[in-house]
């Protein structure tokens, strides 16, 4: 996901690819690879280059990348796009199970899978996909806290410690509806999910002491505003409190007590994809031990290849990037609301940013 | 007769198809078929996946009368009046001195309000806000000339955002101003003087008057677009100080409602054409909005 890089950034980056596929289109026919193609529609900054030229070199694939910012900026592409336009999507936890309810989904070949092994077992079988018959998991994370200890004396444990007074005008948060309201549930001890319209509306009165502690909503590069001391705490994905922390010593990573909210990004093979047989072999290359080690070194999020995670040290034992197991099993993942209930949670949102 | 219709085609109807015809397939394509899709869209529901469906409901628009939504209406209002008054209290001076300047720096002084133009908004947008951030540049220098002990908190302000909105618009003050008072007769101000009208009198009762519409044009071209730059509330007020154009951006990315997005946008479009009809019937020239 763009959990970091900024939206200058993006915009250059996808000038960069239009510069290169128009290049490419320049002089394709010569350059044909002999096992056909393979067009990948992923998150922006999200799987190295090196990893993508090393699988085209190694099975003679051609790799055509379209990146994409969220996740619902890639289903709407999907959507108007001709059907198998692209071969492989790369869908968060919730939206895998939305595209599957709307038949956007082909089944993998599970015994094309001879990697699967190299998987955490408490990242396979998920609640979004049961026995991963569409979807494969790559990369995730949760909200953590991000505290700079050298401003913060405030003693920070969970969700429910954004809300004291002492913070106001210090938090940088996820711009990020479900994101903000899902801490404010949490933080009260109630489902991400909630839609109990009683709760809901004492989750809207939580969520308005909220409001003069948020200095910032940011989620391009809510590691900035920390780093740059406009904001003492942060409310952000965990990779991007780990890049901070990188920065600045003082920043510590804290895993809220109540249970984080988390995420799964998966790969998954979107319908009457065209080159179905590569598209298999690319998602088993990404679960090779020694293709997530160079993931592992390029990305700081949580990698869900624990053979990859466990030859490398420097990355397991920081735990802001290798979320620890019991952290994320407690973690609860984002699941699509009926459209009444969406219309509650946008209303909350609207009172809370003005 | 047959080659008398020939003829009249060949010299009436074909120049005046090639001439208007791209225009109008222009407009056609680019302006009245995504405006009719948004109305349309207006009108739609969505689904449990959130997608559009094409069934009837206004419920769209009774949602838009909710009191949060309302709220930033307001917040809206406030922040483009405030704008684009301070657009024209800065840009009006501003503008008299370069116009009526017989300096030879006269055409680089009107180029420097220019150039900035040629940088894209937002990067200059992510400009200032590491220029006016806790360790960015203002702070650090005056905190190194001892002037502040500690740094100011100028970002994610509401005020942040008048300013940013102010910095980005304020070209399109100067332009229709410099156009109004370069045209002021001088001989008039001559006269006025002759008269014995003082300085400020002059002002009241002969330039103002006669730079109206440089001011009115100048005003719509500030106050509308002020309602839409969500990237200035996002970045420089951290989002805390949304417009409408934040609202129309949240429905149509993460808020998951295009039908609703596409409501707020009608809403956007017809407080537009109400401004500008107001700016008509004001006496206000269409030429001088440049549309």
């Amino acid at each position: 996901m763009m959990r970091y890089g900024k939206r200058v950034m993006s915009v250059m980056l996808s000038l960069a690819l239009l510069g290169t596929s128009v290049s490419l289109t320049g002089c394709g026919s010569s350059k044909k690879a002999e096992n056909g193609e393979l067009n990948l529609f992923i998150w922006t900054e999200y799987v190295p280059d090196s990893v993508i030229s090393d699988f085209e070199k190694e099975y003679g694939i051609k790799v055509n990348v379209s990146t994409f910012s969220s996740n619902e900026d890639m289903l709407a592409k999907v959507k108007s796009e001709d059907e198998g336009t692209y071969d492989i999507v790369q869908p968060s936890d919730y939206m895998v199970e939305s595209m599957i309810k709307q038949g956007m989904l082909e089944k993998l070949d599970q015994d094309a899978l001879t990697n699967l092994s190299n998987i955490g077992k408490q990242y396979l079988d998920p609640s979004y996909d049961p026995g991963n018959v569409y979807s494969v998991p790559y990369q995730g994370g949760v909200a953590a806290i991000g505290v700079n200890t050298d401003k913060v004396k405030t003693d920070i444990k969970g969700y429910k410690d954004l809300f004291d007074g002492s913070l106001k005008g210090q938090i940088v948060a996820l711009d990020d509806y479900r994101a903000v309201i899902g801490m404010t549930e949490r933080s009260m001890g109630l489902s991400m999910n909630e839609t109990d319209k009683s709760q809901l509306s004492k989750v809207s009165d939580k969520l308005l002491t909220l409001k003069d502690n948020i200095a910032v909503y940011d989620s391009d590069s809510p590691k900035s505003s920390l780093i740059s001391g406009d904001c003492n705490v942060s409310y952000c994905w965990a990779a991007e409190i780990a890049l901070a922390m990188e920065e600045n010593s003082a920043i510590k990573i804290v895993f809220p007590e109540e249970g984080a909210y988390k995420f799964i990004d998966n790969w998954a093979i979107s319908k009457g994809a065209k080159n179905f047989d590569n598209a298999m072999k690319f998602i088993n290359y990404m679960c090779d031990d020694k293709v997530a080690g160079k993931v592992i070194e390029e990305f700081p999020y949580l990698n869900v290849n624990e053979k990859a995670v466990a030859a490398n040290k420097d990355y397991s034992e920081n735990e802001a990037k290798n979320i620890p197991a019991d952290v994320f099993e407690k973690g609860e993942f984002v699941t699509n609301l009926d459209t009444d209930t969406l219309k509650v949670y946008n209303d909350m949102w609207n009172k809370l940013k003005n | 007769m047959i080659s008398m219709t020939k003829k009249r085609f060949r010299e009436k109807t074909l120049p005046a198809a090639i001439m208007v015809g791209p225009v109008t397939l222009w407009l056609i394509l680019l302006v009245a078929v995504p405006l009719i899709y948004i109305l349309v869209m207006s009108f739609c529901s969505i689904d449990e996946f959130y997608n559009v469906t094409f069934h009837f409901t206004v419920d769209n628009y009774k949602h838009l009368a909710d009191a949060s939504y309302i709220k930033i209406y307001v917040q809206s209002l406030v922040i483009a009046l405030l704008t684009t008054v301070i657009c024209i209290l800065v840009a009006y001076p501003f503008t008299y001195i370069i116009a009526r300047t017989k300096s030879r720096f006269k055409s680089l002084l009107y180029m420097l309000v220019i150039i900035p133009f040629w940088t894209n908004s937002l990067i200059r947008i992510y400009g200032w806000k590491s220029f006016l951030g806790t360790s960015g540049w203002l702070n650090s220098v005056l905190m190194k000339l001892h002037i502040i002990s500690q740094p100011l908190d100028l970002l994610f302000k509401q005020g942040t955002t008048v300013f940013g909105m102010v910095y980005c618009l304020f070209p399109f003050m100067v332009l229709p101003l410099y156009t109004a008072i370069g045209k002021l007769d001088s001989t008039l101000l001559e006269a006025s003087s002759d008269l014995g009208a003082k300085g400020w009198k002059t002002f009241l009762t002969v330039v103002l008057p006669l730079t109206a519409s440089g001011i009115f044009s100048g005003c719509i071209m500030v106050f509308i677009p002020c309602l839409g730059y969500f990237f200035v509330s996002n970045i420089l007020g951290g989002g805390n100080s949304d417009v409408i154009g934040n609202l129309i951006e949240r429905q149509f990315k993460s808020g998951n409602n295009w039908p609703l997005g596409a409501a707020l946008s009608i809403i956007l479009i017809v407080i537009t054409l109400v401004l500008v009809k107001l700016y008509q019937k004001t006496g206000g020239d269409m030429d001088s909005l440049g549309v």
